[in-house]
């Protein structure tokens, strides 16, 4: 009877399931719709009855980055609900952007608010907020007025992102340095009795010396540089050579007097791989480190027994957190402005830029953009990012007689724990919302890391002896002070459109340099020459000039339409 | 393929090729209903798709409608068999493709018919679960483990010099000579149990009599397996490999995109990572569906080979 019966049943299964899939498939959509068209009269209707009363309304947010859900009553919005009447609905990407974004714009899947992307905007996914912020939003208006030219798009002038970092008022207080720096372990200084260190010969002598006297740390073996070139993380590899000649980052190329050239291929490259090339014949550079993964880095970097490496500080900070929590401060590294030879000024600390292309932009399928725009022209005032950036007077910070804005020993470690961050800031919505950055109009600065009564207070004992030794006040003061930003920085920033020759072209260089520039590095230094050569050969197979000419007609775009 | 199935054998059940009429339909209406939603489920989710290779011929812009695209014919084409790169990424396609296909039935045939000679029932399952465990880790999870042996302080190098094989540890994955090696030992760790499940199934199916007779004529165990045991599955086994072979420009993605580096490069770049880096991650959807076509056309191509191939020889076939 089994033998009959079996094949039946499992086709009855099978087609069971079928049915289920299209059913499930079908019932989703026509619930999605049903909800969409529920919401929107609902928001049309709160829309024409609100003003003066709060009546609730929800927005659906897209972060670009992975993230965690802050908890249902995280104070924070519960406060922007009680009082604005917006309750946020937050999807974090999981796994890939590109195909994330791939599948959104295929289907024309939007939310509310997206954070910045340069191809949701080519997919036309954004309204122009303009009209938007001139009508409804004074505040924005006032908060943006002199970047105004900059955050139109090059390629139709309207205004589709928000900028979240780059806005500043008042007096900047810095004490925190996010950018690429040659990074040194504060005890390699130390030992070597706490010198100035200006070039990079300087810089790998005194790695090659602490790696001879000390060959492990802590029971495993000392490494003396690593290179990180893995996925997009390549500035590791590639942009050292720029730096180290005294120009900013200006990612592939450098650029003079406004006009831009790729340095991949120039003798002041090769001069920097040829004592990398060196160093590592000396075995100071880790035999991985072209094979490591960003997790390997990080786990490396975390034991203590690197002594240094080109990075940018926010690309390890987590490293540095695991170091500092497992109090080995002697670990943790200082970023040291190198260049070739010390006539050169350091320009590695920039001014900061409108992080353009970042932030929140209203999507096309947002049914009340009006609402949402008034409420971030709520949320950019004062009060407002007080709350944000420091959190809720008493509670999380107090203010002293002199009207400073403090924070006790009990609030500050709060602040570093991140189950509690979840239920008491707004972290995910912040990070991408417009902001005042600088100080308020009392003067307390916008940022309490940069406050610098909170930073002097915060630090530990290894770093304050460390930056009494040294006579600065805090690690930012081993950079130069920047200069004006020219108007066209950074160039990192140009938009090289997708599947433009450009693109094309930067994609083929960035190939090539993955290729070449390790085997270079670990080329027999007699080899060296020939590698190289190769290299440049194959540079020059590719069409720069296509990459050029893009960079340059945007460079000129930008100083004909920013400059005032 | 279900449906093609049901379908002719609801036809075939007569002896003679009947002629279709509305009688014929009628009697048989049970199971065409029944094939419907599977006919359906084919139409809808492998033919209408085939209407997006249309992108292949055009400068693909998303939120554009299909009257707004601009077409310019085999520009796409042209962009990915002119570039330098594609023939090298042909290359290792093909070449990890077949080290895969090689290493991947002969392991498995060999751990099938090893497994069949196990008379102890316990034993030859905990053989059988072990090996096929590693299946179900998503490649992801194994390229970190195979990262980690391979690493300088590795297990692999380990051992190695604890057996005076080498002197010092060998960086395996910056060298692109073992790339290739790299990839199929992996693809052999993470399958092998997993394909030896069919022929095994295979083997089962075997009359016992055959056995019974060669052992009859005094065959050895050997001799049992070489002239009962593989001539038995045979058949399964051309089948396979027609199916493979269609499936040879799959030389897999996660594998060379997680484990490739800079040093690598040119052993690790296959025609997934091409069509990502220069078609997806560019936005350029045209020259994806370009590259999906070309593996589509070659895949076809190469199944219908085998396929007539395996006729004139006298064996099973697919089609």
């Amino acid at each position: 009877m089994g033998g009959r019966f079996k094949p039946l049943v499992r086709l009855s299964i099978l087609m069971a399931m079928t049915f289920s899939v299209v059913l499930s498939g079908c019932g989703g959509s026509k619930d999605n719709s049903a909800d969409n068209g529920s919401s929107s009269t609902g928001q049309t209707a709160t829309g024409s009855s609100s003003d003066g009363k709060v009546e609730p309304f929800n927005v659906s947010v897209f972060i670009g980055e992975a993230g965690q859900q802050p908890t249902p009553d995280n104070k924070i919005y519960k406060k922007i609900k009680d009082e604005t009447g917006a309750t946020f609905n937050f999807e974090f990407l999981a796994g890939d952007i590109n195909q994330k974004l791939g599948v959104m714009i295929a289907g024309s899947d939007y939310p509310d608010l997206m954070t910045g992307n340069t191809k949701l905007t080519a997919a036309g996914a954004y309204i122009p907020l303009e009209d938007l912020i001139e009508k409804y939003a004074p505040n924005l208006k006032k908060h943006y007025e002199k970047y105004w030219n900059m955050m139109k798009d090059p390629n139709d002038g309207h205004i589709y992102i928000l900028p979240n970092y780059g806005v500043y008022n008042g007096k900047l207080n810095s004490t925190w340095y996010s950018g690429p720096a040659f990074w040194v372990q504060k005890d390699v200084l130390a030992e070597a009795g706490y010198p100035k260190v200006k070039t990079l010969d300087e810089y790998f002598d005194l790695i090659a010396k602490y790696k001879a006297k000390h060959p492990t740390i802590d029971g495993s073996p000392t490494i003396g540089f690593e290179i990180l070139n893995y996925d997009w993380k390549n500035w590791g590899l590639f942009n050292p050579p720029q730096h180290l000649i005294g120009h900013p980052n200006d990612g592939g190329v450098v650029v003079n007097n406004g006009v831009a050239e790729i340095f991949a291929d120039k003798d002041y490259a090769k001069q920097y791989y040829q004592k990398l090339n060196q160093m590592n014949e000396q075995g100071l550079i880790d035999k991985e480190t072209f094979v490591q993964n960003f997790d390997q880095y990080l786990a490396k970097l975390s034991s203590g027994t690197v002594l240094g490496m080109f990075d940018q500080h926010w690309n390890f900070q987590n490293a540095e957190n695991s170091l500092i929590t497992q109090k080995k401060f002697n670990r943790t590294y200082v970023g040291l402005p190198l260049v070739y030879d010390t006539s050169t000024k350091d320009y590695y600390r920039d001014r900061a830029v409108l992080n353009l292309n970042n932030g929140f932009g209203i999507s096309v399928n947002a049914k009340d953009p009006v609402k949402i725009i008034k409420l971030l022209d709520t949320l950019i005032t004062e009060d407002w990012q007080k709350t944000f950036s420091w959190g809720i007077e008493g509670e999380d910070y107090i203010v002293n007689d002199q009207g400073r804005f403090m924070r006790t020993q009990e609030q500050r470690d709060k602040q570093s724990d991140g189950t509690w961050k979840l239920a008491n800031k707004a972290d995910a919505l912040f990070g991408n919302l417009p902001k005042i950055e600088g100080s308020f109009s009392d003067g307390n600065s916008t940022d309490a890391a940069a406050q610098p009564e909170e930073y002097k207070a915060g630090l530990n004992d290894y770093d304050k002896k460390f930056l009494e030794a040294y006579g600065f006040d805090s690690y930012v003061d081993f950079f130069s002070e920047p200069p004006e930003n020219p108007i066209y920085y950074p160039a990192w920033s140009i938009d090289l459109v997708e599947g433009s020759p450009a693109k094309v072209a930067n994609t083929k260089l960035n190939d090539l340099s993955t290729k070449y520039l390790p085997k270079a590095v670990l080329a027999n230094p007699s080899d060296f020459d020939s590698v190289w050569n190769e290299y440049t050969s194959q540079i020059h197979k590719v069409d720069v000039k296509a990459y050029e000419d893009k960079i340059n007609e945007q460079i000129k775009w930008r100083i004909d339409n920013w400059s005032k | 393929m279900a449906v093609t199935v049901t379908n002719k054998k609801a036809v075939r059940k007569p002896e003679k090729k009947r002629k279709l009429t509305w009688a014929v339909l009628k009697s048989q209406q049970q199971l065409i209903w029944m094939s419907v939603p599977l006919t359906l489920y084919i139409i809808l989710f492998a033919y209408v798709p085939v209407w997006g290779w249309t992108m292949a011929f055009q400068n693909y812009k998303p939120a554009r409608s299909f009257s707004q695209q601009d077409w310019v014919g085999f520009k796409q084409f042209k962009f990915l068999f002119t570039d330098d790169d594609f023939m090298r990424v042909l290359r290792n396609t093909l070449g990890m493709s077949i080290i895969n296909l090689v290493l991947g039935f002969v392991t498995a045939i060999v751990l099938a018919l090893l497994l069949n000679e196990i008379r102890k029932v316990i034993w030859k399952r905990t053989v059988q679960t072990i090996s096929y465990l590693p299946h179900f880790l998503s490649w992801v999870i194994v390229t970190g483990i195979v990262a980690t042996s391979l690493a300088s302080d590795g297990i692999v190098n380990d051992l190695l010099m604890k057996l005076h094989l080498i002197k010092e540890p060998i960086l395996w994955l910056s060298e692109g000579k073992y790339f290739w090696g790299i990839v199929g030992a992996s693809h052999v760790w993470k399958e092998v149990g997993w394909n030896t499940i069919i022929y095994l199934a295979a083997m089962a199916s075997i009359d016992p009599a055959l056995y019974e007779a060669a052992e009859m004529d005094g065959a050895s165990r050997y001799r049992k397996m070489l002239h009962v045991t593989l001539p038995g599955i045979k058949s399964t086994i051309v089948i396979l490999l027609i199916m493979s072979i269609g499936h040879i420009l799959d030389a897999g993605f996660e594998v060379q995109y997680l484990l490739g580096n800079g040093l690598v490069v040119d052993w690790a770049e296959t025609i997934d990572i091409f069509v990502l880096k220069y078609g997806i991650a560019q936005g350029n959807y045209s020259l994806a569906t370009a590259g999906g076509i070309f593996k589509t056309v070659v895949s076809v191509a190469l199944l219908l080979v085998a396929n007539w191939t395996a006729k004139r020889l006298g064996e099973e076939r697919l089609l």
